[in-house]
């Protein structure tokens, strides 16, 4: 038995353990028990996929770990389905009425409904998620506000129909501000510094050039969308600052992607874990981490509503990619 | 004997290089703080949790129903080989260290496996469950589905009132024995076209009726597109289509787009042979109500000789939802000829007429 030294700086590397068929065993066997359930397995299913990507990838030497279990996400999917079933009944009863204006209020409730329940999706996603995703036995914790969230949302999205989408990239940063703003892991906290403006060109760009050359642009924007998620995440440990830089070119996202459509189809989709695990291979092969983290001081985050988040997990339902 | 591990005590992230001394009521973590204390900790057994999924080389654990949770971490073969041989049903799954076993083996079982569901699912258990749906949906729920189908495409459709009322006479002369109301439509247009709607309602183009000579080419259309009705083969296609379409996107819907694009088109050229044997089921049943109501069975392969002229270039049968109309002809024809003695059916004859003045 050692003890670790008390100052324990060290310039972190991240990495990815996954192997294809590995996951592969995991994948099919969740298939099949989903399909012989009717479907009734799939919460589980998904835990089970989520869980050996999380501790496939290893930070310091240390495995992250996703703590959902299929029972909470199976009640959170209960809950889902009732409130769709509902809307959906209201919808049909409202459509063989033949009754005009039964017909277009629930058409537009049942719209709007789907609209508005995407910040509230959000936020449960981030929330749940987060409680139950661990590195070191500290949890991470989301301190989002529901109600600001949820207005902030409905602001940005108004602002974008009325300028015919052109705020959208500000919204989206916006989003991704708050949300790391609010996500602590510890006493650590995060930020996202991109600006919309900058997204506004990369998007720009895309449109402008993805004709002209005839979609092989495409492979540029991949790596400058991937570069600015990834390169504007700040993590900050007493005062000093952490963050991400991924490097790859655009030759790389070609590699990825080409491969990864022959792959899938000439086996009929038969490869899509090898290509799940192919993907984050790519992706944590580029990431890398600059600045110095203390791996060793942070001090779990007081958490009175870990069992709460639960509330949030039918949100979950949504299947929002947080990665 | 005691296995190494990394221990989390849940309050901060520091590591704790560790041992573990398992029983078989509890484990005992030892390790020594960094004020260098001995530390003891005890883990009852049946409070473990395993916190990762199968894989090589890393087992972790966790402790305790409330947040904070303790936690080991471990990639030392020792203590993985014992967990892969645990017989404690918190420490290990052992299908999972079964399936992990021989990779090659498992995953060549899993995709037969796999494959096997999916065609047993798509082939048999949805068609099934598809047609068992609609046979079974109670006659309201059918007449409501048609009804607003009908609406629906009515919309598009320029109805001939007074031709509908002349045809709807004929219609009533025959004898059928529906379960349904029927009812029936003459739509003006150009196209060669006639189709029957859940619950029992029938519309046929003007331009198909212009061409029709006789009373038995007449009932030979009705009595095809009745049996659409009474069999309720919209509502089966339809169930079939939408218990299939949807297995086979959330199969496949995930993967990408090309393979989605070519499995759907799959799906429907199994649907397009369905539909034809439905097609073929309504000329047979159709011939049977020709047989009640006292016409020529030749009325039949007439009325597709008209339907082949309009139409020269048969599409082949494995592209088309109808038989052949060739094919259609030779196995009505042959039906026919088995038919005793030249029949005629002079009421219907009579509402024929009457049609026929209209055009």
């Amino acid at each position: 038995m050692e003890v670790i030294s008390e100052r324990s700086m060290t310039k972190p590397t991240i990495k990815y353990f996954g192997k294809g068929a590995e996951f592969a065993i995991i994948y099919f066997k969740n298939i099949i028990l989903t399909i012989i359930t009717f479907g009734l397995y799939y919460p589980w299913a998904k835990v089970e996929i989520l869980k050996y990507h999380y501790q496939s990838t290893e930070l310091d030497q240390t495995r992250f770990s996703f703590h959902a279990t299929g029972k909470e996400v199976f009640r959170g999917f209960i809950k889902v389905y009732v409130v769709f079933i509902l809307l959906y009944a209201f919808l049909f009863y409202a459509l063989q009425t033949q009754n005009s204006f039964l017909m277009f209020s629930a058409i537009g409730f049942f719209y709007l409904f789907i609209l508005l329940i995407i910040p509230f999706a959000i936020h449960g996603a981030v929330r749940y998620r987060s409680s139950r995703s661990s590195w070191k036995g500290i949890h991470f914790k989301y301190l989002g506000n529901r109600t600001e969230f949820f207005w902030m949302y409905v602001k940005g999205l108004l602002i974008t129909i009325l300028t015919l989408g052109i705020y959208g990239a500000w919204f989206q940063v916006d989003i991704r501000k708050y949300i790391f703003s609010h996500l602590r892991f510890g006493d650590l906290s995060f930020d996202f510094k991109g600006n919309g403006g900058d997204l506004f060109i990369i998007n720009l760009k895309f449109i402008v050039l993805v004709y002209l050359t005839l979609g092989i642009y495409t492979f540029w924007y991949y790596r400058n969308m991937l570069r600015f998620y990834v390169n504007n995440i700040r993590v900050y440990q007493s005062g000093r600052e952490v963050k991400f830089k991924t490097n790859m070119q655009a030759g790389d996202v070609f590699e990825l992607i080409f491969i990864n459509v022959l792959l899938i189809v000439f086996t009929l989709g038969i490869a899509t874990p090898w290509v799940a695990v192919r993907t984050l291979q790519f992706f944590f092969r580029f990431l890398e981490i600059e600045g110095e983290l203390d791996a060793n001081v942070i001090q779990q985050a007081k958490y009175d509503d870990y069992d709460d988040a639960t509330g949030d997990d039918a949100l979950d339902f949504f299947d929002i990619d947080l990665l | 004997m005691p296995f190494n591990t990394n221990f989390f005590d849940g309050k901060t992230s520091r590591t704790h290089r560790a041992t573990v001394h398992i029983s078989s009521l509890n484990w005992r973590i030892s390790y020594v703080d960094e004020y260098n204390s001995p530390i003891d900790i005890l883990w009852k057994s049946e409070n473990i949790k395993k916190t990762d999924v199968y894989t090589k080389g890393l087992v972790s654990f966790s402790y305790g129903d409330m947040f904070t949770f303790q936690r080991i971490e471990s990639s030392d073969k020792a203590f993985i080989d014992f967990i892969n041989n645990s017989e404690h049903k918190n420490l290990n799954s052992s299908l999972d260290v079964l399936l992990h076993r021989s990779k090659n083996k498992s995953l060549t079982v899993l995709l037969l496996t796999l494959v096997g569901l999916a065609v047993i699912m798509y082939f048999y258990i949805i068609p099934a469950v598809a047609t068992g749906f609609a046979s079974t949906l109670s006659k309201e729920n059918v007449i409501d589905f048609g009804d607003y189908v009908f609406r629906v495409i009515t919309t598009d459709l320029d109805i001939d009132e007074e031709a509908s009322v002349k045809l709807q006479a004929f219609v009533d002369e025959m004898k059928i024995e529906s379960t349904f109301p029927l009812q029936v439509y003459v739509a003006k247009s150009s196209e060669m076209n006639a189709f029957a709607l859940s619950g029992g309602k029938m519309i046929i183009f003007s331009s198909l009726l212009e061409k029709i000579e006789n009373e038995a080419q007449l009932t030979a259309l009705i009595g095809h597109e009745v049996s659409h009705i009474e069999n309720r083969h919209m509502l089966k296609n339809l169930a079939r289509n939408l218990g299939g379409g949807i297995f086979v996107s959330v199969l496949f819907g995930d993967v990408n787009g090309a393979t989605t694009v070519l499995m759907d088109n799959a799906h429907m050229f199994t649907q397009l042979s369905y539909t034809r044997r439905l097609e073929k089921e309504a000329d047979i049943f159709g011939l049977d109500i020709m047989r009640n109501n006292d016409v020529d069975l030749h009325g039949m392969p007439q009325l597709f000789e008209i339907l082949q002229k309009k139409s020269p270039i048969d599409v082949p049968t494995y592209l088309s939802n109808h038989p052949m109309l060739k094919d259609r002809i030779d196995y009505t024809k042959q039906i026919a000829r088995d038919q005793k003695g030249v029949l005629i059916n002079s009421v219907l004859k009579e509402k024929w007429s009457k049609i026929q003045q209209a055009y």
